[in-house]
């Protein structure tokens, strides 16, 4: 049985007294000692998902509206706030983008870890801060006694999404949601932090759920990827299977839009137009509008979750004419 | 009509606020038809019916020179215009250039915002007789001194939001374009600070009457017979056991007029667009 | 080989902050620290390197928006840097600037004919409003927008699209040099490719200089001639593309290399 299991998550955010769907039947799992990646670009539904996995959406003017969340066979749905509370931070983390807004800033970095650590466990105050040196060190962070006491605006940037980890893993949680979480760093130092997390993905066996827009971000580091847009997961597959034969034509255009490194493209083949915003209701498939395969079906019917291969699931009309 | 939305916008759904709104278009047009709407010269004098009680034909009865009291209300409400528009050009003129200016030439702002900060700390009512005990009382002196206590806060608040303004990206493109001070200062950061003045305004209007009815209650705004609420408090005070609706008749309608000044305050403060929330500076 | 059209010489801009408390000690940041480099006309620079490097103060230091501390800038031969305003601002026309935040670089208050508008009427390129719409009208076509929008305010529209206006009012002016601070960072990566690719007809049809900052070196290779990279307010290699990215000479600029992370394979055309 997977570690968590996310099945027709459908949430809503309420303007004025409408209820706009944002996320509109999204599905994935995400076993032990594996990395997800979910990649998308704005107002495909991502980081609310996440959120939503956490408990941190506010209920009323963002909130859930169907499907069901399972962690550790447990539906997070029924569980009382109390009960939530006890396993966020504990047994379920999240790290997010902005580490700078994401840590206190008026308070020590050692002192944010410690305050995790006795919310969860029963640890006297030094048994706390000797395990939170400990957990620096285990995130590279150099000279960890000194640094304990550290406050956010000391660090650098990677430094503090590095503290971000030791306090997101210091109750070894079974499961470590990230969202963007190398988004604002430069690339030589967030290539390290993804080499931590994978290092530490290794060593305690934690399952990863890993949000980015960055394609590249996720075809090195993750072992399947569910490609969202607008509210529904276009695509999912193991991330080499996706890669070797993509079947959606968003991911296709989204591969080809990314300027590459190693080869020169004179033009890019950029998708046309843009993401419908979420006051516009569409019929049919949500990107037929931008789409080169698109006809008169597309605008109508909404295409149903396609298995063309063991674990590859699309949600395309045409999905057998993009693969070959 | 873009006045009409701005209203129905702004007030729509908030019944205290156009309750406010109302009342203080009544207070506008009792000011402005004043000579048709009372039924007396405010100045006439009755001494035959001195102090008598409401009824008619004087329907807030007579103060103690016999002079009607409804008529005089009603021409208050004139002063009540003159003071509250008055004192909030002064305050916006002065202390909102004074505010963006000193932001804008940092080194212009050294000097004046020290200046700024020497006028805040006296308190407001203290401020202001230091200031009318130098001028002569007439309505154009308690104008232009409330007007200038308010101008310190105004100063400060204008002093922030043009800070902010000015490191808008929008307002470097600007540079980058070519636009020379006088530009930036009047197309870029000036219509961004509108709203906020707007509420600014309308807080100074309703704090103007306090200051004004406090200045005429001791004997030092508006000049002694012109009719004005305040000074009609303060004429009539020694009165209150023998003839206390000389009291409560202005009393009230300087409340009515305060409350609903903030009201209307407190409606354009949270109606200033949301999707303009973001661009606007401290709001 | 006509002459560059930008010869910047040992440029330096330092910051200096004073330290809060009884000593009242200075601190020197040297954002920019002795940099030169050459831009030829119609020929595209890109200024890549990661977060404090300093090439976004290199940007705002050459449109005057910060303070040069030492150094020349040469503009088709004539030094700038010790230009007064007011000499300095017809060279405005010639010397524009791309913003990274769509959302924050349009005034919200003004319509897009009057956010276009404006710079024409400061140089005397328009003298009526009907003169000016007409200029406005056809720019905003050559970005790929409908005139129509015009009348409209920046709030009702897209990232990608804000962003077509903002090179739109950069354009509208002809200019010689463009400086693109960033220009597709904030943008997500489908819209990127849209207006990186408008980015690049723009500049060939034109023949207009570029100097495009950035810390994608994906998005860097696309679009430049040659590439300078900077670290530490210094410029540690500069090449031709084909030379920084196939042969680079400096360690750093291996590492910056090194580090990107791949997609393992590109997907076959459609």
């Amino acid at each position: 049985m997977a570690l968590l299991d996310v099945e027709d998550l459908q949430i809503a955010v309420a303007k004025g007294r409408v209820l706009l769907p944002v996320v509109q039947g999204v599905s994935f799992s995400v076993d032990a000692d594996e990395t997800l990646g979910i990649v998308g670009e704005s107002g495909c539904g991502k980081s609310l998902t996440s959120l939503a996995i956490m408990g941190l959406l506010d209920g009323t003017a963002v909130r859930i509206t169907g499907g069901t969340i399972r962690f550790d066979g447990m539906d997070l749905g029924a569980l009382s706030p109390k009960e939530r509370r006890a396993i966020m931070g504990n047994r379920m983390a999240m790290i997010f983008q902005e580490p700078m807004t994401s840590l206190n800033p008026v308070y020590r970095v050692g002192d944010q870890i410690v305050e995790n650590l006795r919310q969860h466990r029963d640890l006297s105050k030094r048994a706390a801060r000797d395990r939170a040196v400990e957990l620096l060190d285990l995130v590279r962070i150099p000279d960890p006694g000194q640094r304990i006491d550290s406050f956010p605006h000391q660090m650098s940037g990677g430094q503090r999404q590095r503290v971000m980890i030791a306090m997101a893993l210091s109750c070894d949680p079974k499961l470590l949601i990230a969202d963007e979480p190398t988004t604002a760093l430069d690339v030589t130092v967030q290539k390290e932090v993804l080499d931590l997390m994978a290092d530490l993905q290794k060593r305690m066996g934690t399952a990863i759920v890993l949000i980015s827009h960055d394609l590249g971000v996720i075809a090195e580091t993750c072992d399947k990827v569910s490609v969202m847009y607008r509210g529904r997961v276009a695509e999912a597959a193991p991330t080499a299977e996706l890669f070797a034969r993509l079947a959606h034509p968003y991911t296709r255009g989204l591969l080809n839009s990314i300027p590459v490194v190693d080869h020169d493209v004179e033009w890019l083949e950029a998708i046309p137009g843009r993401v419908p915003t979420i006051d516009e209701q569409l019929t049919g498939c949500a990107f037929h509008p931008r789409c080169p395969l698109a006809t008169d079906l597309c605008s109508q019917t909404a295409p149903d979750p396609l298995q063309i291969a063991p674990a590859h699931r699309v949600e395309c009309h045409f999905a057998e004419k993009v693969v070959t | 009509m873009k006045l009409a939305a701005y209203i129905r916008s702004t007030f729509g759904g908030r019944k205290l606020a156009t309750i406010g709104l109302i009342w203080l278009c009544l207070v506008a047009l009792a000011a402005i038809f004043a000579p048709l709407l009372a039924p007396f010269d405010p100045y006439e004098i009755d001494p035959v019916a001195r102090l008598s009680e409401p009824g008619l034909p004087y329907l807030f009865g007579t103060d103690h020179f016999g002079r009607d009291t409804f008529s005089r209300a009603i021409y208050g409400a004139r002063m009540t215009v003159v003071i509250g528009a008055g004192s909030v050009i002064v305050a916006l003129l002065t202390g909102g250039l004074i505010g963006m200016l000193s932001a804008y030439f940092p080194r212009l702002g050294a000097v004046l915002m020290r200046g700024i900060d020497v006028l805040m700390a006296f308190p407001a009512l203290l401020l202001a007789l230091v200031l009318i005990t130098l001028l002569e009382r007439s309505v154009v002196n308690t104008v232009l001194v409330i007007g200038i206590v308010y101008a310190t806060t105004t100063a400060r608040i204008l002093f922030g939001m043009t800070l902010k303004l000015k490191g808008e990206v929008f307002v470097d493109a600007a540079i980058c374009s070519g636009a020379g001070h006088g530009s930036i200062l009047f197309r870029h950061i000036l219509p961004n600070l509108i709203s906020p003045l707007l509420v600014q305004a309308s807080f100074i209007f309703a704090f103007a009457q306090l200051q004004a009815a406090a200045l005429d209650f001791l004997g030092l705004g508006l000049p002694a017979e012109v009719a004005s609420w305040g000074n009609m408090l303060s004429e009539e005070r020694i009165y209150v056991t023998r003839a206390p609706w000389l009291l409560i008749y202005p009393g009230v309608l300087i409340i009515l007029s305060v409350f609903s000044m903030n009201l209307v305050g407190d409606a354009m403060r949270d109606a200033i667009d949301p999707r303009f929330k973001d661009d606007i500076a401290g709001v | 080989m006509s002459d560059p059209l930008l010869q910047v010489r040992d440029l330096c801009t330092h910051f200096t902050t004073r330290q809060p408390g009884l000593r009242a000690v200075k601190k020197v940041i040297r954002a920019v620290d002795g940099i030169s480099f050459d831009i030829n006309p119609g020929e595209v620079l890109s200024l890549v390197g990661e977060s404090g490097c300093g090439k976004s103060t290199v940007g705002r230091t050459l449109t005057r928006l910060e303070k040069s501390t030492s150094g020349s800038v040469l503009f088709e031969g004539r030094e700038i840097l010790d230009l007064s305003p007011g000499a300095f601002r017809p060279l405005r026309r010639d010397i524009q600037m791309i913003f990274q935040d769509p959302f924050a670089s349009l005034n919200p208050r003004l319509t897009i004919a009057q956010t276009l508008g404006e710079p024409l009427f400061i140089h005397g390129l328009a003298t009526s409003w009907a003169e000016a719409n007409v200029k406005i009208a056809e720019t905003l076509e050559l970005v790929g927008m409908d005139p129509k929008i015009m009348t409209r305010h920046p709030h009702e529209f897209s990232g990608g699209q804000r962003q077509r206006i903002g090179i739109a009012r950069v354009m509208i002016l002809k200019p010689k040099l463009v400086i693109a601070d960033e220009a597709v960072s904030a943008l997500d990566v489908s819209i990127q490719a849209q207006v990186l690719n408008l980015i690049k007809r723009l500049q060939r049809d034109s023949g207009v200089a570029m100097l495009f900052i950035s810390h994608d070196l994906g998005v860097v290779r696309h679009i430049s001639d040659r590439v300078a990279v900077m670290l530490a307010g210094k410029i540690v290699e500069v090449g031709t593309k084909m030379q920084i990215f196939e042969d680079p000479a400096h360690a750093y600029t291996r590492k910056l290399l090194s580090a990107i992370p791949r997609v393992a394979q590109r997907a076959g055309a459609a």
